[in-house]
């Protein structure tokens, strides 16, 4: 539900990088999200359209990979990814765990064309 | 074209609040509890119970968190408990700074408990720690027995569940005993309390004794 506050805090971090290396333009953002982390992708892609419809990051691509989440045994120490509920562990069976991944929101990368030397903006 | 690795957690500015929040509970010996719950899951109804009882025996606090009106608040200060509200306009859950902005109008030093009720939310609070030592979450018997797995961040986020409105079962074809199972499969080490209105009289002694003993033991520390 709180999809758009998170994408414009993403999207104020993408032009910050984007200015530190003298971007003329953002073609792409990586976003990862794991799969406990209470966003629904659907609603970042479609605040992310509506977040970038003019700057220089019109018309920029986003592109969401999903992480697992991941459970570490109390009993044993292995660790598993999550699949269904209830958890067991498959080494030892135990129930007791905690959660070690999948609560994560992280901006991967971004592709961006710099400036042009005579300081307009490149259509590379 | 050039691609630059940025590798960064959205959510680090908020953790990083939160630890400064724990720092500061921590050299204060305070208690906290971040309670969350659906809306009309029963939240306040239980601080309004329950805060007569705490505050006999440890100096208590509450902030409320909702999007609009001091409603929650006014019924809180009702009970001689100071109470500060929070309004997030919209916002869907509290977070960290929201709670940083409110500490220092609190003598943190001159309490032993505060108690923070999050928006009325059984998904958004689960995604953002706000300091505390304790999760609880309400779990109220006319939401239906399979809440747990349908929503099972908060549950697994959680330590403790109180499920609210027993006292509705004989007229809901609601099962207690499923719902503590499906809250077992996403958590088994939730600590589940149940509270009940009968006959005028909020039953919550579990609970309100788990309260005390966990506020003891901070201040022992």
């Amino acid at each position: 539900m709180h999809e758009t506050a998170l994408m414009q805090n993403l999207i104020a971090t993408v032009l910050q990088v984007a200015e530190k290396h003298n971007a003329a333009r953002v073609n792409r953002v990586v976003l990862s999200v794991g799969k406990l982390a209470n966003v629904l992708p659907e609603a970042l892609s479609f605040a992310f359209e509506a977040l970038t419809q003019d700057g220089i990051m019109k018309g920029a691509e986003l592109e969401i990979k999903h992480l697992p989440a991941v459970a570490r045994c109390d009993s044993c120490g292995h660790e598993y990814q999550v699949d269904e509920w209830p958890l067991s562990c498959p080494a030892c069976q135990s129930r007791s765990f905690v959660i070690t991944g999948g609560e994560e929101v992280y901006l991967e990368s971004i592709d961006c064309v710099e400036k042009s030397v005579h300081g307009e903006g490149s259509e590379g | 074209m050039t691609r630059v690795d940025i590798k960064r957690d959205l959510d680090a500015l908020n953790k990083q609040i939160a630890a400064a929040n724990r720092a500061l509970f921590k050299s204060a010996g305070l208690y906290v509890i971040n309670l969350m719950g659906s809306p009309g899951s029963g939240k306040t109804t239980l601080l309004e119970n329950i805060l007569p009882r705490l505050q006999d025996h440890v100096r208590t606090a509450v902030i409320e968190g909702d999007l609009a009106t001091e409603n929650d608040a006014l019924r809180i200060r009702k009970t001689g408990v100071t109470a500060l509200q929070i309004n997030t306009n919209g916002g869907c859950h509290l977070d960290a700074r929201m709670i940083e902005n409110q500490l220092s109008r609190l003598d943190l030093a001159a309490l032993d408990l505060l108690i923070i009720e999050n928006v009325g939310n059984l998904v958004c609070p689960a995604s953002f720690d706000l300091g505390e030592d304790l999760r609880m979450v309400l779990l109220s018997v006319p939401e239906g027995a399979d809440k747990p797995v349908k929503y099972p961040t908060a549950f697994l986020n959680a330590q403790a569940v109180a499920i609210t409105k027993t006292d509705l079962l004989p007229y809901l074809n609601v099962d207690l005993d499923e719902m503590k199972r499906y809250m077992a499969e996403i958590n088994p080490k939730l600590v589940v309390f149940e509270t009940a209105l009968k006959g005028g009289v909020y039953e919550a002694e579990r609970l309100v004794a788990y309260i005390l003993e966990q506020v003891r033991q901070k201040k022992g520390k």
